[in-house]
């Protein structure tokens, strides 16, 4: 049998993968791709959307807390977590279905199976222990990222639950720790707080969210305390002793070491990229730290390879990956204008409660980049929106150079400010200044008139401050 | 404005354009259209673009039906309001299909018409605003020129160099009101607006007596009524030369028409006729003309390849960023040996015989429904990796569709492998107005005697197609044996 060749083929079938192999077909290109498990990767099957299902249930039990604010009673709530957990799946699971859809409405050929790299533009696939091997003048490597684990602490499924099993749970943790107070990390802390969990949450740095501006980490500490959450910043969990009923786990602060009990932990301390079980070290291809080296636009330098997404190194988002796909394919199709990606322009968003978004540089980092800057902050307690929906905790931190007027970067926390970011996403990629901001109007009453009011506050002229 | 009708007119993407064949339309008469949407895919000799609605409405009829050709500017649809009476739609395709087949008519057919309809065409006003436009079109580099997205994308549709728009906006920054302005000062018209119509018919090439010509060319050209602006340039100094005319010529004649076939197949055999595309016609008329001008001669000869396979594999494995295909190594020993026998790396328009001091190499690529030929510039003085890096991107590109006119059009030389299919030797026709062409066969094992003994060797048959109206046997041959000298000693054509 000859080798079935292709002009392009992805290995992986995630957000950047699915991406790049959609762009690819609509170019032209004969295109296949390669996926050993689901299609639709961690985003689709077990990271953003289906955790976004069961914050949606965690939204619902706060909302259902409130109710008696609004002057609503009633008796007998009962909650069943199991079916919180089956919309989540067939939530997941629809949109697997949609993707394969998307591959079969391209033409794009669907190839299961466990992908490793024969030669340059040489592609074996393994499946139930037959191997086919492909041909392809261009390869994208799309293979994403799993956990990481800790030395002493690894994800067992059991005790010590990864993501995985914590958006899968059989029964509600009464005692949950949370390790990583990264986005993973608050997302299930302030998820599982929301469903009636006790969480103690314990991150190695000096404040949670520690890639967030520091006044955005500032007020979301102070909402999870409020809302019970304990949170132990500079803190390290040293051990887990599972030899008893409940796991006892050494934690070591400021304060000391002190020895706490628990019936379930979460391990979220990052993540490493999927490059094993790929041929890369017989071909000399470049890795740093767990994570494939490209350029701006995906080239790795072994000819026709190419990396995007998780495994191409951080930011770890599937926007990145979906944006680096289009990227990438269309440079090796020369298309006019691709411009590579610029990580500053990547937002970022939490959905924690209260949620978080920004892009671009935090103050911290713009003053350490030699920026003279200006800064705009308002507060939602100002906001009529805001305290219309009973929300009104949160910030909108702007950041400018005070001299070409860029708007560096922008910080937000509050009630969907997922969805106000794109706004400064989009005045960030027109390269607005900070006065077609304010020249702006902003429709009233929204919780978004706080994003014009920032930037107003940046130029001294904050109208409700 | 309810009332307006706003055709949709075939486009014209680059000078090469004269017509275009309707390859598909996204929607049927009668469907809600909105501004910016894909309207209908044209294939034109090399590529296939899509026709975005410039205005919203509701589809009201389709005069240009898919598979047709039509040519450039004439009227392809109709939108307009969904209350706009069928006898207003009648009526304006009827003064507008006038006006693509017989511009001289436009002012006496659309006069009736403007009364009751806003975008009639004004003739009148073309030539001039040709002129003013090509003056706005001239300048140095704008792409430092300040100038909001709207305007700059605005811009590259007009064709405008934003270096001679004076902005007012916000820092002096050229915006799109800047840009509308300066266009209608010229005479033009405004993208997405009603009156938009697209200059029809002879009006759209103009006078053609200042365009370089070979004198052949401009002869054929007047006998055959093409304007030499419609014309692509691939002779020598600039110049049209008589292939670029015969490459209109036969995009403006319909090919034979099939012959009735019904009578002389047996009824089992069904047919399935259908015209052939852009590209289609230009390789037939390039090739044909290629053999009825240039009388063919061929030279044949073997080389051993097992040398250049060992360094082959040597520069593959030692360089992660290297892919170095055996045609590669063609290319490159093709590349050497045109600068050794310069006789070889020539074009000839039938007049003028062209000698090029650096081997631009085209390199024939297969894809859907044709074939096209990348051009490796400079090919003596690029080395192995980059020769190979280029050409893996012209072919990846070639088989999207989306070369520029100036990375095929041209060359020195050409060269046709079909090894890859497992042909052992086969014979190319040139590609005018170049010299020769070479056709690469696989490489193979063969037997083969050396002092005396039989042995085995990694063999290709490589054949030479030459123009003998301007190269020689003795010339070719020469050519030849130089060119298996680089490929069987491949370290001396790093030299």
């Amino acid at each position: 049998m000859t080798t079935q060749q292709f002009d392009l083929m992805v290995v992986g079938g995630g957000p950047g993968g699915y991406v790049a192999a959609i762009r690819a077909a609509q170019l032209g290109f004969k295109t296949a791709l390669v996926e050993r498990e689901h299609l639709g990767g961690v985003c689709l099957n077990w990271g953003c959307i289906p955790t976004k299902a069961l914050l949606r249930g965690a939204d619902i039990a706060h909302t259902l807390k409130e109710a008696e604010h609004f002057g609503f009673a009633f008796d007998n709530l009962s909650f069943d977590i199991k079916k919180l957990v089956q919309h989540s799946r067939s939530v997941a699971s629809k949109l697997t279905h949609g993707v394969a859809y998307l591959m079969q409405k391209n033409g794009i050929t669907v190839i299961d199976g466990s992908a490793s790299l024969a030669d340059k533009c040489l592609l074996d696939v393994e499946h139930e222990g037959k191997v086919t091997q492909y041909k392809a003048t261009h390869i994208i490597l799309a293979t994403g990222a799993r956990a990481r684990n800790l030395p002493s602490i690894e994800i067992d499924g059991h005790r010590v639950w990864g993501a995985r099993e914590a958006m899968t749970p059989a029964a509600l943790p009464r005692k949950l720790l949370v390790i990583g107070g990264g986005a993973i990390g608050v997302e299930f802390a302030s998820l599982y707080n929301d469903l009636g969990s006790d969480v103690t949450l314990v991150e190695a740095e000096q404040r949670i969210t520690p890639a967030e501006d520091a006044d955005i980490s500032a007020l979301a500490e102070k909402a999870f305390v409020q809302r019970g959450i304990k949170v132990l910043t500079n803190s390290i969990v040293q051990s887990l002793d599972t030899s008893s009923a409940d796991t006892v786990a050494l934690i070591s602060g400021p304060d000391g070491d002190q020895h706490l009990e628990f019936d379930q932990v979460i391990l979220a301390v990052g993540i490493t990229g999927n490059i094993e079980n790929l041929g890369l070290e017989s071909l000399k291809v470049e890795t740093e730290k767990g994570f494939l080296q490209a350029d701006g636009f995906g080239k790795t330098n072994l000819a026709g390879l190419y990396a995007i997404g998780d495994v191409a190194g951080p930011p770890w988002l599937a926007h990145k990956a979906s944006h680096e796909a289009i990227i990438c394919v269309e440079k090796i199709a020369g298309v006019d204008a691709v411009k590579p990606l610029n990580k500053d322009q990547v937002p970022g968003c939490t959905y924690c409660r209260p949620q978080i978004a920004s892009v671009g540089l935090t103050e911290a980092q713009a003053k350490a980049a030699g920026h003279s800057i200006r800064v705009g902050r308002f507060n939602l307690n100002a906001n009529g929106k805001a305290l219309a929906i009973n929300e009104a905790e949160g910030l909108v931190k702007t950041v400018f150079d005070e001299n070409s007027g860029e708007l560096l970067g922008a910080h937000m926390i509050g009630p969907e400010v997922t969805e106000q970011v794109q706004g400064f996403g989009i005045a960030q990629q027109l390269e607005a200044t900070e006065h077609e901001l304010a020249q702006s109007i902003f429709a009233h009453p929204t919780v978004s008139e706080s994003m014009h009011e920032s930037v107003l506050d940046s130029l001294g002229i904050a109208l409700h401050k | 404005m309810t009332n307006e009708i706003k055709p949709i007119n075939m486009p014209k993407w680059g000078m090469e354009m004269s017509e275009g064949d309707i390859n598909a339309w996204y929607f049927a008469v009668g469907d809600q259209v909105n501004a910016g949407d894909d309207l209908v895919d044209i294939e034109t000799s090399k590529i296939i673009n899509t026709v975005t609605a410039t205005d919203g409405g509701v589809l009201r009829a389709i005069i240009g039906a898919t598979g047709e050709t039509h040519l450039v500017g004439a009227l392809l649809g109709v939108i307009a309001s969904a209350d706009t009476s069928d006898a207003d739609i009648q009526a304006f395709i009827a003064s507008n299909t006038s006006a693509a087949a017989e511009p001289e008519v436009v002012a006496a057919v659309a006069a009736p018409a403007a009364a009751a309809i806003e975008t009639a065409p004004a003739p009148v006003a073309i030539p001039q605003a040709a002129n003013g436009l090509s003056k706005l079109a001239e300048g140095e580099d704008d792409s430092l020129v300040a100038a909001s997205p709207v305007a700059r994308r605005l811009a590259a549709e007009y064709g405008v160099n934003l270096n001679n728009i004076t902005g007012t906006g916000r820092h002096d920054r050229v915006s799109k009101s800047d840009l509308d302005a300066a266009v209608l000062a010229a005479g033009g018209r405004l993208i997405g607006n009603a009156s938009t119509i697209t200059a029809t018919g002879a009006a759209q090439f103009g006078d053609d007596s200042n365009v370089k010509a070979t004198p052949v060319a401009r002869r054929i050209a007047t006998q055959l009524g093409i304007n030499l602006l419609e014309c692509r340039v691939s002779g020598d100094r600039g110049r049209v030369c008589k292939a670029d005319v015969e490459a209109v010529a036969a995009l403006k004649n319909k090919m034979p028409a099939q012959t009735d076939g019904s009578a002389t197949v047996s009824s089992s055999n069904t047919v399935e006729s259908q015209p052939i595309s852009g590209m289609r016609k230009t390789i037939a008329a390039r090739l044909q003309a290629s053999k009825q001008t240039a009388p063919h001669f061929r030279v044949h000869i073997d080389a051993e390849i097992d040398a250049l396979l060992e360094v082959r594999k040597q520069i593959n494995n030692s360089n992660t960023d290297a892919k170095v295909s055996v045609n590669d190594f063609i290319v490159k020993a093709c590349a050497s040996a045109l600068i050794r026998v310069p006789a070889i790396n020539v074009q000839f328009d039938g007049e003028q015989l062209s000698y090029f001091s650096n081997a631009d190499i085209s390199v024939a690529v297969a894809i859907d429904d044709g074939l096209i030929t990348p051009i490796v510039t400079d090919a003596n003085h690029k080395g192995l990796v980059e020769i190979s890096n280029t050409t893996r991107d012209l072919a990846t590109r070639a088989k999207l569709g989306r070369l520029k006119p100036e990375e095929f059009q041209g060359g020195s030389f050409c060269i046709s492998n079909l090894g890859m299919y497992g042909i052992k030797q086969f014979d190319a026709i040139i590609n005018p107005p170049q010299g020769a062409i070479l056709a690469v066969g696989a490489g193979e094992q063969r037997p083969v005697v050396k002092d005396g003994q039989l042995a085995v060797a990694t063999v290709m048959s490589l054949t030479l197609s030459s123009d003998h109206r301007i190269i020689d046997g003795a010339v070719a041959a020469q050519f030849m044996s130089v060119l298996k000298a680089y490929i069987e000693q491949p370290a001396t054509m790093l030299g």
